[in-house]
């Protein structure tokens, strides 16, 4: 039975310790055979240093006294490999009690050994571990909350050396306020209850400062459930909360820059953008003073300031914007503040730009404008030229055919030739009559066209124009038909006025298509109306208000010759005398030209008098 | 000589002064001036004339009734379509209306008298009604 026992080395010893039996599980283990073995000592199993220090003998002594001894140790095969034995050696005695000798087991206990050898290995180096870690502050809280133990990272985080802390209850971490509300107890509850409790929180450091902590409490349970403390660990997540902070404050002033933008691109309103952008500052920076000053000012003194740089980094800018702020701005808040200024600057750009676009759009719209007016008044001069060459041929015409007559008839006819010749005078004075009226057109348009007044009887001037119109008439088979005042005195230019009626009288005889022509004169106390009335072709409505200005008619110039200017002239006679010339008139029915003139000029002295023309 | 034209001229024409100033010359050339302010009063004037004109001066800018407007009753009147006309104008086109209105001749303003009266001898002269005389 022995024999077969393959696991343990069992085998008897003499009381002197030398081998008597050899097993299966003996050889296997120690590598010796059994005839190699049996009758030597045991001490063969112990290393040098044991056998010399005596073990082997102590050993058996032991169980001599004791029944039984166990030993654990490391023992040598016979190929002088180790292994760790645990080997239990019994007494074996008589019934007398004397001792017979001994039975000794021996099992192979290495890899036990070797288990329980990197167990505590690995439990030292985790110790270490955790006491050079630095990053986090890992540590031992006792089940009622008091420091256990400390490490490097503690010591680093939180400014307490191990010999400060350890003893002291763990609210001294909390901030002041934290630590009297009790919430470290109910965090060490939570983690006594659910196992673990995380967070994030201020935390205090032994100076007072504070720093933003993750912190993860687990509860520390032994086999049997018993709560033995607590693991602290905590770690300093300042930057990171700094920066998600930051990231957001970012994202928050990007929205509010992007949504300035948008608006500063949709309104073409630079007061309104302004507006919108100091609004956007105040409200992202929380600050309540936001101004936007003009280029060259300076921003008072505490003021944070970022300059609308020009356009293409010119060394011109359009100004500042500044705030008063409580506090510095940061990195973030000056950047924003920046990109503020730089919309800013954009919508003042395209606000410059615009103004350049719209006035030169209006500078070339007025350019056109002038070239049109220009062209209008390069044609209305051609054709007044053609007109005016037109008019002049008439007298000429007659003036050299009674010349040509008179040249040829002078031998022939003698008596003819001073009828003639008073013929021919009248034609130049028809012509420098023409010359007179080009000359008045020249004096309205230069403002220099002089009323010269005297006092005279109006309603007589008028009786002796109709008088000399009465063969005209005739001829155009329209009779006068006069209703003239007996008198009206006044002090007028006497020229001017006769040229007036002149050119109304020869219209209506010219246009009055046969038809009688009726002259009114009629006086009230400071005023004389006139009123030439024809019965001829009329004037249309669209045409009334032109007939007044210079080249122009109504009527066509395939039937009516003249040059277009005698309503012009008349008009401006009847201006400069402080009086109104106006026309009713229809198609067909003839027309009515009413002239009001004042019989005296406003505070005016009798007598021969300059009066420059009213308007030009 | 009860037919023939006695050289009768018709000057149609609105300005006095040149009518009178042409009546005048062709009066010394012995003829018979006929006138008119313009083109109405000229066909009332033909119409009644005995005996009608042998030429017919017509000016071309006349109110009431114009040259062109003149010539085109003329041509549609039997009785006076054959009377011809030279047309008196004072516009640079005075030939190109002359075309237009498919006038005889044309005399442009200021007119030169030996040409007013070669023309009106010459038209005078070709009067079928001078012919037989």
């Amino acid at each position: 039975m022995m024999d077969s026992v393959r696991d343990y080395a069992l085998f008897l010893l003499d009381p002197s310790g030398k081998i008597l039996t050899w097993n299966t599980g003996a050889q296997r283990l120690k590598g010796y055979s059994a005839s190699e073995i049996v009758g030597k000592n045991f001490s063969v199993f112990y290393t040098e240093p044991d056998r010399l220090a005596g073990r082997p003998a102590t050993f058996l002594a032991a169980a001599a006294r004791e029944g039984r001894a166990e030993l654990e140790g490391w023992r040598v095969r016979k190929d002088g490999t180790l292994f760790w034995a645990d080997a239990v050696i019994s007494a074996i005695r008589d019934r007398s009690g004397r001792l017979q000798g001994y039975v000794k087991v021996t099992r192979d206990l290495t890899e036990r050994r070797n288990a329980e050898e990197a167990l505590r290995i690995s439990e030292e180096r985790l110790h270490l571990m955790i006491q050079s870690v630095e990053d986090y502050a890992i540590f031992l809280l006792d089940p009622s909350g008091h420091v256990a133990s400390w490490n490097a990272g503690a010591q680093r985080l939180k400014g307490y050396k191990a010999s400060e802390i350890i003893g002291e209850h763990f609210s001294c971490f909390y901030p002041p306020s934290e630590a009297v509300s009790g919430k470290a107890e109910s965090e060490l509850e939570t983690a006594r209850t659910t196992g673990r409790f995380e967070e994030e929180g201020w935390r205090v450091r032994k100076d007072g400062t504070r720093f933003w902590a993750n912190v993860i409490l687990s509860a520390v349970r032994d086999r049997d459930g018993r709560l033995v403390g607590f693991t602290k660990i905590t770690r300093d997540i300042t930057d990171r909360k700094r920066a998600a902070e930051s990231l957001a404050e970012r994202s928050r002033q990007q929205s509010a820059t992007s949504g300035l933008g948008i608006y500063a691109l949709q309104t073409r309103d630079l007061e309104a953008v302004m507006v919108r952008a100091k609004e956007t500052v105040r409200e992202t920076l929380g600050v309540t003073e936001v101004r936007i000053l003009e280029p060259g000012a300076v921003a008072p003194e505490g003021w944070t300031s970022a300059v609308l740089h020009g356009p293409e980094g010119g060394a011109s800018s359009f100004g500042l914007v500044s705030v008063f702020a409580d506090h510095p701005l940061n990195d973030n808040e000056t950047a924003f503040l920046q990109v503020v200024a730089n919309v800013l600057s954009s919508a003042f750009a395209r606000a410059r730009v615009e103004d350049q676009l719209r006035r030169a759009e209006r500078e070339a719209l007025e350019e056109r404008n002038r070239t049109e007016q220009a062209e209008r008044a390069l044609n209305e001069r051609d054709e007044f030229i053609s007109v005016a060459a037109h008019e002049l041929r008439t007298p000429l015409t007659a003036l050299q055919l009674k010349l040509q007559g008179l040249e040829r008839g002078l031998s022939t006819a003698p008596a003819k030739a001073s009828q003639r010749l008073e013929g021919a005078v009248r034609q130049t004075e028809r012509l420098a009559r023409l010359v007179d009226r080009l000359l008045d057109v020249s004096r309205i348009s230069q403002g220099r066209l002089e009323m010269m007044h005297e006092q005279f009887d109006l309603a007589a001037l008028v009786r002796q124009v109709a008088e000399d119109f009465r063969e005209p008439a005739l001829e155009a088979r329209s009779p006068l038909d006069l209703h003239i005042a007996d008198s009206a005195e006044g002090s007028w230019d006497r020229l001017r006025i006769e040229q007036v009626l002149v050119n109304v009288l020869s219209n209506a005889v010219k246009y009055g298509a046969g038809k009688p022509i009726t002259v009114r004169l009629d006086v009230e106390r400071d005023k004389v109306h006139i009123a030439v009335q024809d019965r001829g072709i009329g004037i249309a409505p669209e045409d009334a208000s032109r007939i007044f200005n210079r080249f122009q008619r109504a009527a066509s110039i395939r039937h009516y010759g003249g040059l277009g200017l005698g309503l012009y002239i008349t008009r401006h006679i009847v201006d400069a005398h402080g009086g109104n010339i106006s026309v009713r008139s229809a198609i067909g029915e003839g027309s009515t030209f009413l002239i009001d003139l004042p019989r005296f000029r406003a505070g005016a002295i009798a007598g021969p008098q300059k009066t420059p023309q009213a308007r030009a | 000589m009860t037919a023939g034209c006695d050289k009768t001229i018709l000057v149609v024409e609105d300005d006095i002064d040149i009518r009178d100033a042409i009546a005048e010359v062709l009066s010394d050339g012995e003829y018979r001036t006929l006138c008119a302010a313009n083109g109405a009063v000229a066909l009332e004037e033909l119409r009644t004339a005995r005996p009608t004109p042998c030429v017919i001066l017509l000016d071309m800018m006349m109110p009431v009734m114009d040259g062109r407007e003149f010539r085109a009753l003329q041509i549609r009147d039997d009785t006076l379509r054959n009377i011809p006309v030279i047309v008196l104008s004072a516009h640079a086109e005075a030939s190109v209306a002359a075309a237009q209105m498919n006038a005889d001749g044309y005399l442009a303003k200021p007119v030169d008298l030996n040409q007013l009266l070669d023309t009106v001898e010459q038209f005078c002269a070709r009067d079928p009604r001078n012919k037989t005389g």
